[in-house]
């Protein structure tokens, strides 16, 4: 405990766990409000196990399909992992869609809070855009013209589309340029928006407190 | 007596985060992930997303060609204003018609992905 005490003493942290663990709960709050808590662990399941398959997987055109043969058949744990990451996927999309229907229909999105569900709004679409880039990393036959469905709809914007067909594709065409950029989309852009949109999400409701139900 | 988040809410969240895990470990090994084919760049091939996607598959068939970005783009972009103006939009028209509108929404999107999960 005196090492604990220490390093909280050392960031200046020592009341800010009170902040989190002392806050009052409201009374009468059903298990529906579990399901944001739901939705984050199901997105730190999907981060970890992305984590352990980035060991192992290739971005390139000519690797990434066989790096996923790898996984599959040769790194231990491999498959359970790329298990783990599709369905707490899943998970993760249903639990949102869920989460935010109990908000609506508890009506916890009104003032103070109504930035919050704003930001919540924000983290959906950037999980649906975490899907969608998720995606074509396998680089199977499936993954190349889902993709190339895909952005076709954004190329098909009136006057900035080609501009940003060619951002999100690297070129005319979806090559292994897409894919590296869609790699770093999924692994870099989108998990570090959305870690920063989680803390603003987590800091109201640390500061306004979990709404009152009716 | 008052609840404090430490320890009686943590507790619970916590529970449901082991059952969220199991959930995920039970599916992976009921459905393991699978391998597409090998890309073949010759023959055009109709893809289908992923479920979460179904409704805007559905919406994008409705245009072609130049017009693909009105249910590709534009309906979607109207759909997420709406969800997040619902703060103000309520205020405005009020808790019943918002509900009206967000279940409108909600059913267009929950139909649209039943009819395409359907029709394999």
């Amino acid at each position: 405990m005196k090492i604990i005490d220490w390093f909280l003493d050392r960031f200046r942290l020592k009341n800010f766990h009170r902040g989190i663990f002392e806050r009052d709960i409201p009374e009468g709050i059903s298990y529906f409000y579990c399901l944001g808590g739901i939705a984050f662990s199901a997105f730190l399941f999907c981060f970890i196990s992305g984590l352990f398959l980035s060991f192992h997987y290739i971005p390139s055109e000519s690797e990434a399909y066989r790096s996923i043969l790898r996984i599959h058949e040769e790194v231990s744990l491999g498959k359970v992992m790329r298990g783990i990451h599709k369905w707490s996927a899943n998970v993760l999309i249903i639990s949102i869609v869920l989460h935010s229907i109990r908000v609506f229909v508890t009506k916890s999105y009104r003032p103070p809070r109504e930035l919050n569900w704003i930001v919540g709004v924000m983290i959906f679409i950037l999980v649906m855009f975490e899907g969608f880039t998720g995606y074509l990393l396998p680089w199977d036959q499936k993954a190349y013209w889902a993709t190339v469905v895909g952005t076709n709809i954004a190329g098909s914007i009136p006057v900035i589309g080609e501009a940003i067909l060619l951002i999100i594709r690297g070129g005319y065409d979806v090559t292994g340029i897409t894919l590296m950029r869609f790699y770093s989309f999924h692994v870099i852009w989108f998990p570090l928006l959305i870690i920063i949109l989680l803390w603003a999400h987590f800091h109201i409701i640390k500061k306004l407190g979990i709404s009152k139900p009716l | 007596m008052k609840k404090k988040f430490y320890p009686d809410y943590l507790i619970e969240v916590l529970f449901f985060t082991v059952l969220t895990f199991e959930l995920i470990i039970i599916l992976t090994f009921l459905f393991p992930p699978l391998i597409g084919r090998e890309i073949d760049f010759t023959a055009s091939y109709q893809p289908r997303p992923e479920w979460y996607f179904l409704w805007l598959f559905w919406l994008v068939r409705f245009f072609s060609g130049d017009m693909m970005f009105i249910g590709g783009v534009l309906i979607p972009t109207i759909f997420i204003a709406f969800f997040m103006m619902i703060p103000w939009i309520e205020k405005k028209l009020g808790r019943k018609i918002t509900i009206i509108l967000a279940a409108v929404i909600f059913i267009i999107l929950a139909y649209s992905t039943l009819i395409e999960l359907l029709d394999k």
